[in-house]
């Protein structure tokens, strides 16, 4: 069996974030990029069934600009044998339906029983790439998995999640596609032997133009963030500034004053 | 035949889930932006001997409602439903197609907006019109920003919707029930069972007062700050997600979407940012304070009194009054 992880560099959710000066995404000059985190259990989940034996092979993809080998790089020291990287500046900005046909063009000729991704990017959230490549592939997929599990008969069985402390268990027959929810696992991190084998393993390199989409495989079809804003206020908090000691006697007050637990 | 909204109703043991009112209120509301009317707005509902919810669902906002009924739709699994609902949208051609963003929502849209060739708009929170376009308003970096996106020229424009965006549909309509029996072709996903998560451990639905810590405080040792304050309190500690993925504390502590629900009567948010996710599970708070070092976090904005600064000051701080008042 062959396992595929889809994977993608995003922003430190710590970031200093600003909009850009189009207004139109963030400014990515003052940003530092990791692993999505989600992606972490996605890996995790198909390293598990390697270390099994119950996978022979995990490759890990990204479809991304040039800095995303680092996290295909990461990828590889954590233990995935070898890479793919789809690489475009233009994906940022791209529909993930035309980003999940990319993917689909990139590994077409291969095998891969089982692929699995995050169930979102930290970054845009789409929390689309999962399904669109599993109906394009015709696959069955199963989004927010909180466990995997492979049985007999060429089937995958996952439990989702769902609201309210509640999990759907559904069968998916192989191959398939799975969209990983964070806590199905305990991520391991890199070894420093993983780091140093990373080097010597392979990241396939492919362009858009390569995989048959020109330059009008993005936005042609007039898809586009028309802007990005600051989310509403809301009702606004009232904010408290000064040294920790008077805050808190500023807090007190209004613990005691409005709620009555003291 | 056709028309202008379409949208996917969901329904759990006979009776019709909540985000289908919010959806077929939120096709009300924006259907006169496009020249359309309520005779425009129909239901797609596949499942299984469910006719008393088409029933329900044609009274009270649908013009009609696409009934697909099919053994194998008893229970919602994404192969089977996708067909179904694509079904009925190329035999429809609606200009606007709408799924709440739940579970089974966010699982079914991105295999039919694919099989349909369509760009798909996440968790919005609002569709308008603007310049003779639709635009649809989503939030990205987990709340961060709002993205406004124009998903461009083809149709329709798919989108699943953030619980909450529009009020329930409110109205009565006279609308028509129709049974539609697509092809579903070969099924390779098979619905097993839903069952319960975990439980056990603290009930923090009980607790008057909670102090939440989330990645902010960053390690598991480092939770005894909160734990204090909490303590001095009288309360129970709270988490966001990150928290208990990382076996920080129990699942039992999570706060939000996908752990629980709670209304104290003081709710301290230490290190979190404010994703929807948790926003949804401690909003109804009596009184919320939301302490955190970066300025523009989520979270002061459904904070009645915020801090911006560290934690790691701020907290211990309010321990020690807290502790004087209380004479401890
Ligand atoms: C389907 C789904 C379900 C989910 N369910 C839930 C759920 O039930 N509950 C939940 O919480 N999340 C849930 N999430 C995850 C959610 O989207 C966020 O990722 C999560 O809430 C973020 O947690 P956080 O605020 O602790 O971490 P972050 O977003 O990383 O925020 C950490 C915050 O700490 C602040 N900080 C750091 N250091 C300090 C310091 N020294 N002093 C003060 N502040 C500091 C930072 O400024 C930052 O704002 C769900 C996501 C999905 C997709």
């Amino acid at each position: 069996m062959k396992g595929l992880v889809l994977i993608k560099q995003v922003p430190n959710t710590d970031s200093p974030f600003r909009i850009n000066s189009a207004g139109t995404w963030v400014d990515e000059s003052n940003l530092t990029y990791v692993l999505n985190d989600y992606d972490r259990y996605a890996l995790e989940a198909l390293l598990r069934l390697k270390d099994a034996g119950a996978m022979t092979e995990v490759v890990a993809l990204t479809a991304g600009p040039e800095r995303a080998s680092q996290a295909l790089r990461t990828c590889l020291a954590t233990g995935a044998d070898r890479a793919i990287h789809i690489k475009d500046d233009a994906l940022t900005a791209a529909a993930p339906l035309v980003v999940a046909r990319a993917i689909c063009a990139a590994i077409k000729g291969e095998a891969f029983d089982l692929i699995a991704c995050g169930l979102q990017a930290d970054d845009d959230n789409h929390m689309q790439i999962g399904g669109a490549v599993a109906r394009l592939l015709d696959r069955p997929c199963a989004s927010a998995a909180m466990s995997l599990e492979l049985r007999d008969g060429g089937t995958a069985r996952v439990e989702r999640e769902l609201e309210n402390n509640r999990l759907q268990v559904v069968d998916l027959k192989l191959p398939a596609v799975i969209t990983v929810q964070t806590g199905i696992n305990e991520p391991r991190y890199a070894s420093l032997k993983g780091i140093m084998a990373a080097k010597k393993k392979e990241i396939r390199t492919v362009t858009l133009a390569d995989l048959g989409m020109g330059a009008d495989a993005i936005g042609a079809d007039g898809y586009r963030t028309v802007r990005l804003t600051p989310p509403p206020k809301g009702k606004g908090a009232e904010m408290l500034q000064g040294p920790a000691d008077q805050v808190a006697r500023e807090l007190l007050k209004r613990i005691r004053e409005k709620t009555g637990v003291i | 035949m056709g028309c202008k909204i379409l949208v996917v109703a969901e329904h759990e043991g006979g009776a019709v889930r909540d985000i289908t009112w919010e959806l077929l209120g939120l096709a009300h509301a924006v259907a006169p932006q496009g020249g359309w009317g309520a005779a425009d707005i129909k239901a797609v509902l596949p499942g299984q001997g469910i006719g008393a919810v088409a029933a329900a669902i044609a009274g009270r906002g649908a013009a009609e409602v696409l009934l697909v009924e099919a053994p194998e739709l008893q229970d919602y699994a994404c192969d089977g439903y996708d067909r179904a609902i694509e079904a009925v949208v190329k035999a429809e051609q609606p200009e606007i197609l709408l799924f709440g963003h739940t579970p089974n929502g966010w699982d079914v849209a991105p295999l039919v907006a694919a099989g349909l060739g369509v760009p798909l708009a996440t968790e919005c929170s609002q569709i308008a019109r603007e310049d003779g376009r639709w635009l649809f308003s989503r939030k990205a970096f987990n709340g961060k920003f709002i993205q406004v996106l124009d998903l461009g020229k083809a149709r329709p424009l798919v989108a699943t919707v953030q619980k909450g965006a529009a009020g329930p549909f409110a109205g009565t309509t006279a609308g028509q029930v129709r049974a539609v029996t697509p092809a579903l072709g070969v099924l390779k996903a098979r619905f097993v069972e839903t069952k319960k998560g975990e439980a056990g451990g603290v009930d923090l639905t009980q607790a008057p007062v909670i102090v939440a810590g989330g990645r902010g405080v960053g390690a598991a040792d480092k939770f005894e700050i909160i734990k204090s304050l909490a303590a001095a309190l009288g309360g129970q500690v709270g988490a966001s997600r990150p928290v208990t993925d990382m076996g920080w504390l129990p699942h039992q502590h999570q706060v939000g979407s996908s752990g629980v629900t709670v209304n104290p009567k003081l709710y301290i948010a230490c290190g979190i940012s404010g994703a929807i996710q948790h926003i949804v599970g401690m909003k109804g708070s009596g009184y919320i304070v939301a302490i955190n070092k970066d300025a523009e976090a989520p979270i002061f904005g459904v904070a009645d009194v915020g801090v911006v600064g560290d934690l790691f000051e701020i907290v211990p701080a309010l321990t020690k009054a807290v502790k004087e008042a209380r004479g401890q």
